[in-house]
């Protein structure tokens, strides 16, 4: 489903080189629910980055559903996120001229879809995160809670195969975490593979496997040290 | 697709209203500069007879004395007009499909039952039945004089719209008569709006001032002996045998515009011949002691040899034009601060799968209602221009001042495409951010 091959990433500034992910190997099949934990500044982000085709990895092999994705051009790139992956970021990203149904339709106005279809995934992916009744509001007019689950809808509008959360929670009171927390899993329980940065450990401990990021070094945590740990 | 990008464009005018009102104005305004100088320009220099400019000619005779060159010029060049006698004469002989003398005179203008204290001083245009066939004049009432009037000088008129209008208050007024000085006319005509411009049928000085209200036929004049001295230049190499105006008539002074249509352009040469062979006959009479010269010019290199045209309006709509172009540098760099605060949007829509292309799309969009608004006001602020500049060069044609409708398609469409080409580099930098580094640093 997805496969890294000594995959690495180095950023070059100025005057500094940062190796933000050394060469590492990973294999994530369908219907898992990966958490990843680490420091800050550890890499995280950028792995998911890479992992979301929103940047280019500097070297190794990459593998998305058996397509090779340094060959893809950036339209291919952008054809692929749009319908296999579906994003959740740590601050909700969601369009505050627009309303919650439009936010959450956008995905889909990249897709040739007829207005109708439109209209009946955005409803069902609303009525999935309990929003059905909130599709004219902005979203101003909601807490974060309830927009962090616009977003949430939002990705699961265009029904990825993968849904990638960089921090879901991390914007949020624990009643409400655990709220987008239990969406999660509901939503994993429903197909879709889960990839999800998380700094609560316990959090990390519900998901089927947990990676750790420590100095852009990754490298699995069997699950039961870590819940002692 | 398109309808989703007009409301995102919408949203997106509208949210950054003060913004995008700002770049609005300023297109509006340089286009408004460019339209309302390029307008009376192009009204100034295009070709009044579209479809005849090849074929309708200024007959130039080099009727001048034999001990000089006409105005001593080095290299000889016949006058641009010719006597009545040559005028006569060219007519009688009838070689052309229509035949053009542009005389006239000034006399005291009024309806048979006013006093003479209510006449008034009029400039009338005498000419031939050809002029209204040749220079496409419309009629409103009636039609021109028929050829009769022309051989025997009969007493007709054909008036303007606007003296209709100041006569007989508008009226179909064919039958009716009116006084030219001592002379009674009777309408045969009412000419509809007409504009011919540049006029370049005669004195070039007037290319761009309105036509004459009155029109009557040449030979009726010559008949009529009506001379006013002081109305149009005219130049003798030898003086008239005595002072009558007969006697100017049959002289050797040159003062009438002669213009002639020809069938078709490629008759022009066998005209020329004709002429050629006329000058020689008149030579055998003793007159044309200088060499032949004869010349038939249209009516644009007529104006351009007497310099009617001037550089400056030319100049002017250069100027105007780089007033555009600094007015779009201004509205490009206020694009650019409006798209600046969009890149956290842009990174999210790359992020959820939009293409560079479909970004573009949005945004040129965006930009290209900018253009249309920023084209419509300046259509408006033209027309306004116009209309003042109507108001202070009263002295000039009020169609000057008229845009044809191809020329308002033309102005929006300039103000679209222009703010595209200006808008493009805010756009390719606005959809350049990296949608990675963009969301990690939310
Ligand atoms: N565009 C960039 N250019 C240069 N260095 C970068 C860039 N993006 C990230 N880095 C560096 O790469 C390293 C990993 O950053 P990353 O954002 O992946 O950390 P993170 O684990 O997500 O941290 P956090 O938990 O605080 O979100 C950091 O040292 C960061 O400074
Ligand atoms: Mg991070």
């Amino acid at each position: 489903m997805l496969r890294m091959n000594k995959l690495a990433k180095t950023y070059f500034t100025d005057t500094i080189k940062t190796q933000a992910l050394r060469p590492f190997d990973l294999e994530v099949k369908q219907g898992e629910f990966i958490a990843v934990v680490g420091p800050s500044g550890s890499g995280k982000t950028t792995f998911l980055n890479i992992t979301g085709l929103l940047e280019d990895a500097s070297e190794g092999e990459y593998w998305l559903d058996g397509v090779d994705v340094c060959t893809l051009s950036d339209k291919q790139k952008s054809r692929l996120r749009n319908e296999k992956i579906g994003f959740v970021f740590q601050s909700f990203n969601l369009i505050p001229e627009l309303n919650i149904f439009d936010n959450v339709e956008m995905p889909l106005r990249y897709r040739k879809l007829s207005s109708a279809e439109r209209k009946k995934r955005v409803e069902h992916a609303l009525a999935q995160v309990g929003l059905h009744s909130r599709q004219t509001h902005y979203p101003s007019q909601l807490s974060g809670g309830q927009q962090q689950r616009v977003a949430i809808a939002r990705a699961l509008a265009g029904s990825p195969a993968f849904l990638l959360a960089d921090e879901p929670t991390g914007n949020l009171d624990s009643t409400m975490a655990d709220g987008v927390m239990s969406l999660l899993k509901e939503i994993n329980a429903a197909g879709t593979t889960i990839i999800m940065v998380t700094h609560d450990l316990e959090q990390a401990t519900q998901a089927s496997r947990i990676v750790e990021v420590k100095d852009g070094v990754i490298c699995e945590v069997d699950k039961q040290t870590q819940a002692i740990a | 697709m398109f309808i989703y990008y007009i409301k995102l464009a919408c949203l997106s005018l509208w949210q950054t209203r003060s913004l995008s009102f700002l770049a609005v104005l300023i297109i509006g305004v340089g286009i408004s500069a460019t339209m309302t100088t390029y307008t009376i320009n192009y009204m100034m220099t295009k070709d009044p007879l579209p479809a005849k400019s090849e074929r309708v000619f200024l007959v130039r005779l080099n009727n001048w004395s034999p001990e000089a060159s006409y105005r001593n010029r080095a290299e000889e060049r016949p006058p641009t007009y010719i006597s009545v006698q040559d005028s006569l004469n060219l007519m009688t002989q009838n070689k052309a499909k229509g035949h053009i003398p542009i005389a006239g005179f000034k006399d005291m203008l009024k309806l048979p039952e006013q006093s003479a204290i209510d006449a008034e001083v009029s400039v009338v245009r005498a000419t031939t039945r050809d002029f209204f066939s040749t220079f496409d004049v419309p009629f409103l009432y009636g039609s021109s004089w028929p050829q009769s009037s022309d051989t025997t000088g009969e007493q007709v008129v054909v008036i303007s719209k606007a003296l209709n209008l100041s006569l007989f208050s508008g009226e179909n007024s064919i039958g009716r008569t009116l006084m030219l000085g001592e002379n009674q006319f009777t309408v045969v005509g009412v000419l509809d709006d007409w504009h011919l411009l540049p006029r370049f049928y005669g004195d070039s000085m007037r290319a761009f001032q309105p036509p004459r209200e009155i029109f009557v036929p040449f030979q009726t004049q010559i008949n009529l002996e009506l001379w006013t001295s002081n109305l149009q230049s005219y130049e003798c190499w030898k003086e008239p045998e005595n002072a009558s105006v007969a006697a100017l008539w049959s002289s050797e002074c040159i003062w009438v515009f002669f213009w002639v249509e020809l069938a078709s352009a490629d008759n022009k040469s066998e005209y020329l011949d004709f002429l050629d062979s006329y000058v020689r006959e008149q030579q055998a009479l003793g007159r044309f002691q200088r060499p032949i010269l004869n010349q038939l010019q249209t009516g644009a290199d007529y104006l351009q040899e007497r310099r009617a045209y001037s550089r400056d309006s030319e100049i002017a709509v250069w100027l105007a034009g780089c007033f555009l172009a600094l007015c779009l540098l201004n509205a490009m760099s206020i694009i650019m601060t409006k798209f600046q605060g969009k890149t956290a949007e842009v990174a999210l829509r790359r992020a959820v799968g939009a293409s560079s292309a479909d970004l573009v799309q949005q945004y040129a969009l965006e930009t290209g209602i900018i253009g249309l608004l920023g084209g419509m006001l300046g259509l408006v602020l033209t027309q306004v221009c116009l209309y003042v500049s109507s108001q202070l060069y009263t002295h000039l044609s009020k169609d000057i001042m008229n845009m044809s409708m191809a020329l308002m398609l033309a102005t929006v469409i300039l103000s679209i495409v222009s703010s595209l080409i200006f808008g493009l580099l805010p756009i390719l930098r606005a959809i350049g951010v990296q949608p990675a580094e963009q969301l990690k640093s939310l």
